[in-house]
């Protein structure tokens, strides 16, 4: 059935049910993915589906039903569930749908993969791999074209098409030589393009030249309290969390230690955040917001100053704070002005912080793990690879802590994020 | 689709094949301070179609099941193995089986509740909190059900239908201390459907009882010292010690991915005293959390014995891992919806329990640690583990004393098993296990509580 057919009996079916306000979100996801286990390329996955989220408000109570089958028995049938689920509800007021908006469509990427070129850039990287890195063992890299259809449309009259297609190579690996095995390390890249060596791109060489050192690591019989830089890799991780404390239900719940903080300084002045969905410097993105708004680029935090939480539509009715221009995701975070070789050269004692295994940090930004494919710094050089070392420390104070901020960047495709130096950290081996 | 119906497709395979039908049917209602902000059932089914041909795998998948479509998904995972055996030719491999019929149904035993009824059942737990302890900041009441059906056919006669239900309620409260938020969660529940699991809310009104207590506990607790401790994992911790740090060392793939476990078969990697198994269904008399009886290969499931007496004994495999190190499968190939495809994974990972008292185990601690709950953990291929970890106490003189604040301890594995001094005459099973890889899937894990040196971070 064709997706605008599946939408209009959808849209007919609600009205005829007497459904107060509704939305429906229709997604049609085509996927060709290769995958390498252990250094050999095994398997090819073709992979259809759907998804059809059908939300009804009634009353100012909310349920939703989502299903995958798409004939017209189904979709009615899950119209009438959907309806009956807002009605078993509870009412709140905070519950909402996007306004009018005017209708638009949108499309980026590459909408038709080429399996044959995807299968020759794997198949390449695999080849370079072994040759320039030949104690690297490839556990695992899934390299796959997704191209996702997906129509929003309200009972406001909201109505949004977004075609997207896109590339992704995620890379899992370890170094091994002997029986002295590294830590695993992992990274990832979305593209448009499949032209050029994949192991040219993103952070793949310099994480499989690390990885290849790392089979000889140290422990570090220290406690001290010193600087981390953090990769961009690792910064991915950390920017999840400390975004994380900016969403609805923190907020709503109070327990946000970011939220009285609004136009407030919670970073140094050097350090600014953008969630960017549009930005031509990334290569995938969205147009849309969950909640059916058409997403803006978003400052986060602008030379150290909280300029937006990431409230949805319900968030901000909620809490009544603003709703975000965007729902997160894309974060790029400025360059400074150091070269990186001139950070490591200013740092006395620290940390080359390439990857963070941590537990969940508390609800009041405390943090703590254990600094995986890392790398001891001492008199303004790197000594060497270090093992079972523990970094703690404190998210919000982390951010007014930072000193330094390189002007290189890595572009991941969904983010784009510089090394940056924080001090007053824990370390403890 | 019935077991028979899909039998009849076996005619169109032509290399190995798996034939996979699916649904995964699930709710979620969550309460946030008393607001229902999530009310949301899913329903993701479809066919999938696995080949493999010449050391190659082709997979395709398709969300309507019909004859058509299953033809379609067979001759499209043929093809994409045909595809990348024309690229590269691999020596041929003959996968090992396990064939059988295996259909395990779940009944309902008693009355389903409407969304209506399961909404008041949340909203009464609810109630009880915010009246029973109303100097709390927030709370959150979440229900979760996950029901896995599926229908397998294999090409050396395996053929299944399983349904595997799940029902969890969490709890999660937060308490403000000088300004900081200080939280804890606890979940109920397990295998089967929510009427199986819940029968009225008051029953769990103890158990939010003691998670209130140790909340209190905890919003004046302190940083645990860093460094390396003589520590009691309590049964969470020890799941996912089990779980993570050893189970996925030994994971066939991740060995050939470069884990350090390889270079450990059949020797010492633990104290004597510690047996390991991933059960497949059923263990020590009982029903598992997440009883698998055939995999996502067809094949017969049986406990896995990770490590016997100390000793490494095995690693965990599919078909095409067992056949590389010439053993017998043990069915963890498992896929999480419709549209996966199986992977190694574990089911009920767990130590076996000792001859101690956790009382005795707590008295022999002279300064340590007593940590009783996790939140989330990970494992690496040297064995390093790390496991968040958000309620414990500290111990002194073998008595527990001040709760402790969020933390993370970490370890070798086959170093810190060899630390293991006591184990507890008791098992408990966590309910709520979901593990990640490139799939998430529900598991299960548990065990005694166990004494270790265990290293802790922190200020």
């Amino acid at each position: 059935m064709e997706p605008e057919k599946i939408i209009e009996i959808g849209l007919k079916e609600l009205k005829k049910l007497g459904a107060e306000q509704f939305e429906l979100e229709l997604n049609l996801a085509e996927k060709q993915e290769m995958n390498v286990h252990s250094g050999e390329l095994k398997l090819f996955r073709t992979t259809v589906n759907n998804s059809l989220r059908i939300s009804v408000l009634q009353e100012q109570k909310r349920g939703t039903i989502a299903v995958n089958k798409l004939d017209d028995d189904i979709i009615r049938q899950a119209c009438r569930e959907a309806l009956e689920m807002a009605r078993s509800s509870k009412p709140d007021e905070a519950n909402a749908i996007a306004p009018r908006q005017p209708a638009a469509t949108f499309t980026r990427g590459v909408l038709q993969p080429d399996a044959d070129a995807m299968y020759t850039g794997l198949a390449g990287f695999v080849r370079d791999v072994k040759e320039r890195f030949p104690r690297i063992i490839l556990e695992e890299v899934i390299h796959d074209h997704t191209r996702n259809r997906s129509y929003f449309v309200n009972s406001n009259q909201v109505d949004y098409l977004t075609d997207r297609g896109f590339y992704t190579f995620v890379l899992v690996f370890t170094a091994r030589e002997g029986k002295h095995t590294s830590s695993f390390n992992y990274t990832d890249l979305t593209t448009q393009s499949l032209e050029g060596k994949f192991l040219d791109r993103g952070s793949f060489s310099t994480l499989l030249a690390q990885s290849s050192e790392q089979i000889a690591t140290r422990r570090l019989a220290d406690k001290f309290v010193g600087d981390i830089i953090i990769t961009p890799d690792c910064l991915g991780s950390f920017i999840g969390s400390i975004t994380s404390y900016l969403r609805d239900m923190p907020l709503i719940t109070g327990t946000s230690i970011y939220r009285d903080k609004l136009n407030q300084s919670v970073a140094v002045p050097g350090f600014t955040l953008r969630s960017e969905p549009l930005s031509n410097e990334l290569e995938d993105g969205y147009f849309v917001t969950g909640d059916g708004f058409r997403a803006q680029d978003n400052v986060i935090i602008e030379e150290g100053i909280l300029k937006s939480h990431l409230l949805t539509l319900y968030g901000a009715n909620k809490t009544g704070r603003p709703r975000a221009a965007n729902y997160g995701g894309n974060y790029i975070v400025d360059p400074g002005g150091k070269s990186l070789e001139d950070i490591i050269a200013s740092t006395e004692k620290g940390i080359l912080l390439s990857r963070f295994s941590g537990g969940n940090p508390s609800e009041n930004g405390d943090f703590s793990g254990v600094a995986k494919n890392s790398y001891y710094i001492e008199n303004g050089r790197i000594q060497y690879p270090v093992s079972e070392l523990m970094v703690a420390g404190n998210l919000a104070a982390m951010l007014l802590a930072i000193t330094d901020i390189s002007r290189e960047r890595i572009n991941f495709g969904t983010h784009l994020f510089p090394w940056i130096k924080c001090a007053n950290i824990h370390i403890s081996g | 689709m019935h077991l028979q119906e899909l039998k009849s497709y076996a005619e169109k395979f032509r290399e190995y094949t798996e034939l996979r039908v699916q649904e995964n049917r699930a709710l979620r209602l969550t309460l946030i301070n008393g607001n229902v902000v999530g009310n949301v059932r899913t329903s993701q089914s479809g066919v999938a179609a696995r080949v493999f041909k010449q050391g190659k795998w082709g997979f395709a998948c398709h969300p309507d099941v019909n004859n058509s479509t299953i033809g379609q998904v067979i001759d499209r995972a043929t093809a994409n193995a045909d595809f990348l055996g024309s690229k590269e030719n691999l020596p041929t491999v003959t996968l090992p089986g396990r064939p059988g019929e295996i259909i395990r149904d779940h009944v309902y035993a008693n009355p389903r509740l409407t969304q209506k009824e399961l909404i008041e059942f949340l909203r009464e737990v609810d109630d009880h909190i915010i009246g029973k302890y109303p100097d709390l900041k927030s709370r959150n009441v979440t229900l979760s059900t996950l029901e896995m059906e599926k229908t397998l056919l294999t090409t050396d006669g395996s053929a299944a239908f399983t349904l595997v239900p799940r029902a969890l309620v969490s709890t999660v409260m937060s308490l403000e201390k000088d300004g900081k938020p200080v939280e804890l969660y606890e979940v109920y529940g397990g295998f089967g459907f929510f009427e199986d699991n819940f029968r009225q809310p008051d029953e769990l009104y103890a158990k939010l009882e003691e998670q209130y207590r140790h909340l209190k506990n905890k919003s004046t607790g302190i940083y645990p010292e860093a460094g390396e401790h003589d520590c009691i994992l309590g049964p969470d911790l020890a799941g996912i010690l089990s779980h993570e740090a050893i189970g996925h060392t030994v994971e066939a793939d991740i060995v050939l991915g470069g884990s350090i476990a390889a270079d450990h078969l059949n020797q010492l990697v633990a104290t004597p005293a510690l047996t390991m198994i991933d059960f497949a269904h059923t263990a020590l008399g009982r029903t598992c959390p997440v009883p698998v009886y055939m995999d996502d290969e067809g094949i017969i499931a049986e406990d896995a014995v990770l490590i016997k007496e100390g000793i490494l004994k095995t690693f965990m495999n599919n078909r095409e891992t067992a056949a590389h190190y010439g053993v017998r499968p043990t069915g963890n190939a498992r896929a999480y919806a419709f549209s996966d495809e199986p992977l190694i994974r574990m089911r009920n990972t767990a130590i076996l329990p000792g001859d101690d008292k956790l009382a005795d185990m707590i008295a022999s601690i002279d300064k340590g640690y007593y940590l009783m709950k996790a939140s989330n953990g990970e494992a690496d291929s040297t064995s390093e583990f790390m496991f968040g970890v958000v309620q414990g106490y500290e111990i002194e003189k073998g008595r527990l004393e001040r709760a402790i604040l969020d933390t993370t301890i970490s370890g070798v594995a086959f170093d810190m098993l060899k630390t293991i001094s006591m184990i507890s005459d008791d098992m408990v099973w966590g309910c709520s296990g979901m593990c990640g890889k490139k799939q998430v899937i529900p598991v299960g894990m548990g065990g005694p509580a166990v004494k270790c040196r265990i290293r802790i971070g922190g200020k």
